[in-house]
This record gives structure tokens, sequence and C-alpha cells, in this order.
């Protein structure tokens, strides 16, 4: 709705005005050439006209065109951590340019440096890995009045992993920005390969032009925000996402079970259980070839006094059968001038995938070992199964501009605890994370 | 009207398009009956920069949240794909 943008800078002047007050300044360049031109007719020299020349231009280039656009750039260190074994730093910057027009242009780069030990990398005798994925995203958009458009772009690399992906967005607003509805729609190509050996991630990488899988992805994406009233905001979006393609991990062994034991496999059994009693095949993960994913989500802004109270539920369901709803709630205080401080809160709950199995089962029908009938489907990875995600934080602000902008200059710390129940899953029961974040932002 | 997926040959419960149909329906409706005009110039506390409609979460916030979660969606068009989990 951008509410924000045209209100922060309320003493913008209109597109009009702006070609008013160049007209002018044309017109006073032309004049003013034609005085210097009548005062050479009388007493002065060319000399005297060079100089009074070489002043004239002296006294524009002190007195350029105001530079108008906001420039903003912020960078980022983010760390994580969990029980798993799995930790990732995370530095990123980002800058853009928001012109006095309605363009702007956004440019942002992070760099993942994951090291992994995970139960799910134990169970397959690999050792610890470390990888550095490396993401980056430039857009535009032009928004004059009331109707704007945007474009997009995005690319992610990893050793074994390559995603780039464009996007389109449209906007309206209606009835002086009471409501707002927008459009966009996006597509991405994803390219998975495979590095190491069969132990699992390995320094060496497989060409994707020997190995590789496809994955394409459309998302569709519609929306409507409006004013509620003189102090809040709300939203309401879906997204449908289209995707084609084999996303089964490469690494991703799946232990299967007689059907004798799958039935008394408990919940966080552990990898020497398990291995002592699963059957002799292993094969790899297969997940369905498409999926539809569809999401609707409503957010809620309020503005009291001196505080500011956000809100996000999120419902969605897919065609892979796994149902999930998230919430969110933030309520930043402002303390002063100088600071804000805001409690977080987040609760994910989601059921499993129809395939998903804890245990899946292996029949041998005809006793014969080369026979086995393995389930069409079948995955190990738990954000597939059912589970459900509490998380809590807080973040602070710390606005160390110049008095009368204390916001051009912006220092950010936030902390969040995650708490994950797995509640059908082999070798983890739960995890608990911490992500911690450091942030330097700049506005001008 | 029910999406030709997976989920049916699986012996799973494929969700319906109808239920998505009837939450938009009641979200637009509720919309509808919400909101009130509010001038421009009443509209000093909207401007808020805490009020703006983009995600206050770093991009390592959005980025743990999406591998965390099954879920997707309510994010931004530009996330690009990874073979993070």
């Amino acid at each position: 709705m951008q509410l924000t943008a045209s209100a922060r800078r309320p003493s913008r002047p209109c597109l009009p005005s702006l070609v008013a007050v160049a007209a002018l300044l044309v017109a006073t360049a032309e004049v003013q050439p034609a005085r210097g031109s009548d005062s050479s007719d009388t007493d002065q020299t060319s000399t005297a006209r060079e100089e009074g020349s070489a002043n004239r231009k002296k006294a524009e280039d002190k007195s350029p065109l105001e530079d108008t656009a906001t420039k903003h750039a912020s960078m980022e260190l983010a760390g994580y951590s969990d029980s798993d074994h799995v930790t990732v730093v995370t530095p990123s910057i980002a800058a853009g340019i928001d012109n006095v027009s309605g363009g702007s242009l956004n440019a942002s780069y992070l760099v993942d440096i994951v090291s992994a030990a995970s139960a799910d990398i134990v169970s397959t005798a690999s050792r610890r890995w470390e990888e550095v994925r490396q993401a980056g995203s430039l857009s535009g958009q032009y928004k004059p009045h009331d109707f704007g458009v945007g474009v997009g772009s995005s690319v992610s690399r990893e050793p074994d992993y390559l995603s780039y992906g464009v996007y389109a967005t449209m906007v309206k607003d209606f009835d002086e920005k009471n409501w707002t509805l927008n459009f966009g729609y996006g597509f991405s190509h994803d390219t998975a390969g495979r590095c190491g050996g069969e132990g699992g991630p390995g320094p060496s990488c497989t060409p994707f032009s020997v190995f590789s899988r496809d994955l394409q992805r459309g998302s569709f994406n519609a929306g409507i925000s409006w004013v509620v009233d003189r102090a809040s905001l709300a939203s309401v979006s879906s997204d449908l996402v289209i995707e084609n393609g084999d996303q089964s991990k490469v690494y991703r062994y799946i232990p299967m079970f007689s059907p004798s034991v799958a039935a008394g496999i408990p919940n966080g059994a552990s990898i020497d259980y398990v291995n002592s009693v699963r059957l002799p095949e292993r094969p790899l993960e297969q997940l369905p070839l498409e999926r539809h994913r569809f999401a609707l989500t409503g957010r809620y802004a309020h503005r009291y006094d001196g505080s500011t109270l956000r809100l996000e539920e999120r419902f969605y369901d897919d065609d892979w059968g796994l149902v999930a709803s998230t919430t969110d709630a933030r309520w930043i205080f402002d303390l002063g001038k100088r600071f804000a401080f805001w409690p977080h809160a987040r609760l994910h709950v989601q059921g499993g995938a129809s395939f998903w199995e804890k245990a899946y089962v292996s029949n041998n029908p005809n006793g014969d070992a080369n026979t086995w009938d393995l389930p069409l489907y079948r995955t190990g990875d738990r954000e597939l199964g059912p589970l459900w995600t509490t998380e809590g934080g807080m973040g602070l602000k710390w606005y160390l501009g110049k008095e009368a902008e204390p916001r051009s200059w912006q220092l950010g710390f936030s902390g969040d605890a995650m708490y994950t129940a797995y509640l059908d899953d082999l070798y983890v029961s739960s995890r608990t994370a911490f992500l911690g974040a450091l942030t330097l932002e700049a506005e001008w | 009207m029910r999406f030709g997926g997976v989920a049916s040959g699986v012996g799973g419960s494929a969700p319906t398009m109808d239920a998505r149909i009837v939450w938009t329906c009641m979200l637009v409706a509720l919309a509808g009956v919400a909101c009130t005009h509010v001038a421009p110039y009443e509209r000093g506390k909207l401007a808020h920069p805490m009020m703006t409609a983009d995600d206050l979460a770093g991009p390592a916030a959005a980025h743990v949240l999406a591998v965390h979660e099954g879920a997707t969606g309510g994010g931004s068009l530009s996330e690009s794909g990874c073979g993070c989990n």
C-alpha cells in the first residue's frame, strides 16, 4: 500500500509541481544569456563578457539541482544453531534507492555458511560437512501515482544446487489509497546435483551435465490491503505455487521395516536402534513429481499511542495432504525517540503429508530377496511430517541518527529461540534452536 | 473442484478448492465491512515506520522459517529455492 513511504516524506512535491519548477528553471536559464547579450551591446569588453559568463557558470555550479532520491543500505550478521548440530552463519547486505518520481531499485546479497552433523547425516555414517550458499536479488519498481509495476530476479547457488528466478508485480491504489490490490507472478528454475559419494555430501561434485534434477516453480500471488481506521491497516493475500520436478534429496536414504517391526518403532528411535531392526535395503527418498501449494495470509497492524501491534495468520494446504497454520505476533514499544523494543511470538502447527510414515514398510511377498515391494513415495524430510514449532524472542532498535532524523541510522538486535516437537519421526523427537541477528541500517 | 494431484493416488485426503474459496470470500467480506474512509490528512498514526507492510524479520530469519516450516506463502516472490533441508 506504501502508506508509509508517502507519509514519511509528506513534503515531497508532486509531479506537476516538479514540472512547474523545471519549466521555471529552464525559462530562467534561457533569459540570463539573453541579458548578457544585451549588455554586450553597451560598454562591456569581450574579456569582461567572458568573466561574467564564467562567474555565472560558477554560480550555477554552486547551486545544483537538489537530489531528491532516498538511498538506503543495510547489513546484517545472523547466526543460527540448533540441538541437531546444525550451525549457520549468514552475513548479508542490501541497498536501494527510491526516486521521487516513484521509481525504486533494490539489490541484496547474502552468504549462508552451513556446518552440519545432524542425525540424518550421522545415520548415513557421514562426517560433519560444511557448505556455502550464496544468494542475490535485484528488483525495480515504478509507481508514479496510484498504479505501479515491478520486476525482479534472484539467484541462489550451492555446490550441488542452483536456483534462479524472475518475477513481476502489479499494484493499484483505490479511493485515495484506502485500499490497494496487488498481483504477482514468479517463475523459478532449480537444478539439484550431487556432491560427494554415497555417504553424503562431499567436496567433489558431479557436474550438472552428468547428473541433475530439475524443478520448476510457478508462483501466483494476489492480495488486497486496506485502511481499517485511522490507526489500523489490514491485508489478505493468497499464494498458489505449482511445482513440477523431482524434489527428492539424493543424499536421503530411507530405512525400511517389516510390517511387524514397523508398528513398534517408537517416536525418536535412536540411530543404533533403527539400524538394529531395519531391513537390509535402504532406498533413496522418492517424492511425488508435482505439488500444488496454496496459502492464505492475513495481516493486521494497529498503532497505539507509543506502541505498534502486528499480527499475522497463515493457513496453508497442498495436494500432498499437508495442512498447516502459522500465527505470528509482534508488539513494538517505543522507548523514547531513540529506542524501540519488541517481544515476538510465533506458533506453527502442521499435519503430515499423506504419504508420511515414521517407519516405512517393505513387503517381500514372494520371499525373494530381489523383489522388495517398496512404497511408491517415501521421505525422511521432517518438514513433511506432523510437527509444531513455538518461537519466542525479542528485538531492540537503537536510532542513532541526528536529532532531526534519528531513524536515519539504526542499529538493531534480535534473538529468537525455537522449539520444535516432531510427533512421528525417527532419530529426533524435538529440536531446540536459537537465531540471533545484528543489523545496521542507514537512510539518506 | 479438486486439485488433480498425487494425494488421492497415495491414499491421502486431498484438500479441496472449495475450502479455499470459502476462506477467501469470508476474509474479503470481512474486509468490506470493516473499513472506513480515512482521508490522507488523518493518517498520522498509519505513517509510523513500524506500520510498514514490509516484514520486520531479516533475510536470515525469513530463510530459517522457510526451511523449518513445511508451509510456504505470505512472503516475497523474490525468494529463490535452495537444497537446504
